[in-house]
């Protein structure tokens, strides 16, 4: 079945010459809802969009406030990434319409208790309201969003390559569960050790972020994640397999533990993304059929590409 | 005199800070910003979404202090020395995603000798919320 009802397959470096857009073509090109069986993960490279015109459009988008917000950072780069960040969010949700044409400018959003960022809509918007949950994470140098149909979803990503300024084990010790420190002590090789903390990182994050919650409310010793085993594959289209990656919590208590499902990529080859979804309620533990992850490359307006089966997209081990 | 943040609801609560040193221009090195808690069903008219959730009476945390958090900061975010962070900088706004935010609250229990818990980690959103957060930590001690 086909993902997106139209897959433009253009070069990425095409991206790179200054093209003007006019508002009138600027189109967003519908995408299906995914299954209940399914999530979407889209992502973006801050350095492959660099027509001035095309960021222009882009601040069209976002809300007076978020481009305040945008105004007051300092520095180039990073102000770009909070304008794209914001612009992934709004045309990749507007996209999923189900009824009628959803202008991206005219999505709301608030944060939850714990600073989660949520859709919000008026009470007229019922018609088309696309069950859309979503969740972003973005470095400097790339930007992931994540969307599914109704079910909670937590997206975290880091640099492969990012030190980290604290000794490892030290920083283990006062945030992670003796567990995991057991682990990550094991690892004689130290860059081996730092690219394990990093996806120990990126899975907790992804995990509290599905939950809504944040580091501050469910602090990182009180859940240990683990791993059934150890080997590299590559994302294919069945995407079946064991839940390799699992969450326990410290104090022994289970019951809701095994409604997490985690995804751990190497996304874009320069970074790891970590995906935790809520598993449909009515599957229990003994059918457990993972859910599909479709990776997604974009540029809003001007193009997609499919990720998943290519290097770009790789699930690797923990 | 204290200045109070626009539209803040006032507490009726005993505060938890003294404001002895606040009193004469020589001690003005030693001054303290001091959060408050807000019981904010008091005035109810001004509640908004944007509304600040702290009363900041206006006595200023030790420069020295400050500093110290810009440093770290300026460090685990690889910031050339003469960027500009100070007390009103946001860490978001500087880059700084979670792990640096809790790299740095790490380096800042090192250096000051302090142990943050993590549901403090909510309520730091620029380096002078740091430094309060750490002076309050240190007079616990």
């Amino acid at each position: 079945m086909n993902l997106l009802r139209r897959t433009v397959r253009i070069p990425m470096n095409t991206f790179c010459l200054h093209r003007t857009f006019a508002a009138s073509a600027l189109h967003l090109a519908p995408v299906q809802l995914p299954s209940r069986a399914e999530s979407h993960l889209w992502y973006l490279v801050p350095d492959e969009v660099k027509s001035v015109s095309l960021l222009g459009q882009y601040s069209e988008i976002l809300s007076p406030c978020e481009n305040e917000y945008v105004a007051c950072i300092r520095g180039e780069q990073l102000k770009k990434t909070a304008l794209l960040a914001r612009v992934l969010v709004r045309t990749t949700i507007a996209r999923y319409q189900t009824d009628g044409y959803i202008d991206p400018r005219s999505l709301k959003f608030r944060k939850n208790i714990h600073g989660k960022p949520e859709l919000e809509w008026d009470n007229d918007d019922s018609g088309s309201r696309p069950p859309v949950q979503f969740n972003i994470s973005h470095t400097a140098s790339l930007i992931a969003c994540g969307v599914t149909n109704s079910s909670p979803i937590g997206v975290d990503i880091e640099k492969k390559d990012r030190k980290i300024q604290n000794n490892i084990i030290s920083f283990a010790r006062r945030y992670f569960t003796p567990n995991e420190v057991e682990r990550l002590s094991s690892i004689s090789d130290l860059n081996v050790q730092r690219q394990h903390f990093l996806k120990l990182w990126t899975l907790k994050e992804a995990y509290v972020k599905a939950l809504g919650k944040g580091i501050s409310a469910l602090p990182f010793s009180t859940f240990t994640i683990k791993s059934r085993n150890f080997e590299k594959k590559e994302l294919n289209g069945s995407g079946d397999s064991d839940p390799e990656i699992t969450v326990e919590s410290v104090d022994g208590q289970r019951s809701l533990l095994s409604n997490w499902q985690f995804t751990l990529l190497e996304l874009a080859g320069t970074h790891f993304a970590a995906v935790c979804v809520a598993r449909d309620g009515s599957m229990g533990d003994k059918c457990f059929t993972p859910k599909k992850l479709t990776v997604m490359k974009t540029i809003p307006f001007v193009g997609d590409e499919s990720m998943s089966g290519t290097d770009a997209a790789i699930v690797c081990g923990f | 005199m204290a200045t109070f943040t626009v539209g803040a609801p006032i507490c009726t609560k005993p505060t938890t800070c003294s404001l002895k040193q606040a009193q004469g221009p020589s001690r003005l090195s030693s001054l303290r910003l001091i959060s408050l808690p807000i019981n904010s069903k008091n005035f109810p008219s001004l509640r908004s979404s944007k509304m600040p959730s702290r009363l900041q009476v206006f006595c200023a945390a030790k420069a020295e202090t400050v500093s110290k958090v810009c440093e770290i900061v300026k460090k685990q975010l690889a910031l050339p020395d003469d960027s500009e962070v100070t007390g009103e900088s946001k860490f978001a706004a500087l880059g700084a995603d979670s792990l640096d935010t809790v790299e740095i609250v790490m380096g800042l229990e090192e250096e000051f000798g302090i142990s943050v818990e993590e549901e403090s980690a909510q309520s730091i959103l620029t380096v002078q919320d740091a430094a309060d957060l750490i002076e309050k930590l240190i007079e616990k001690k």
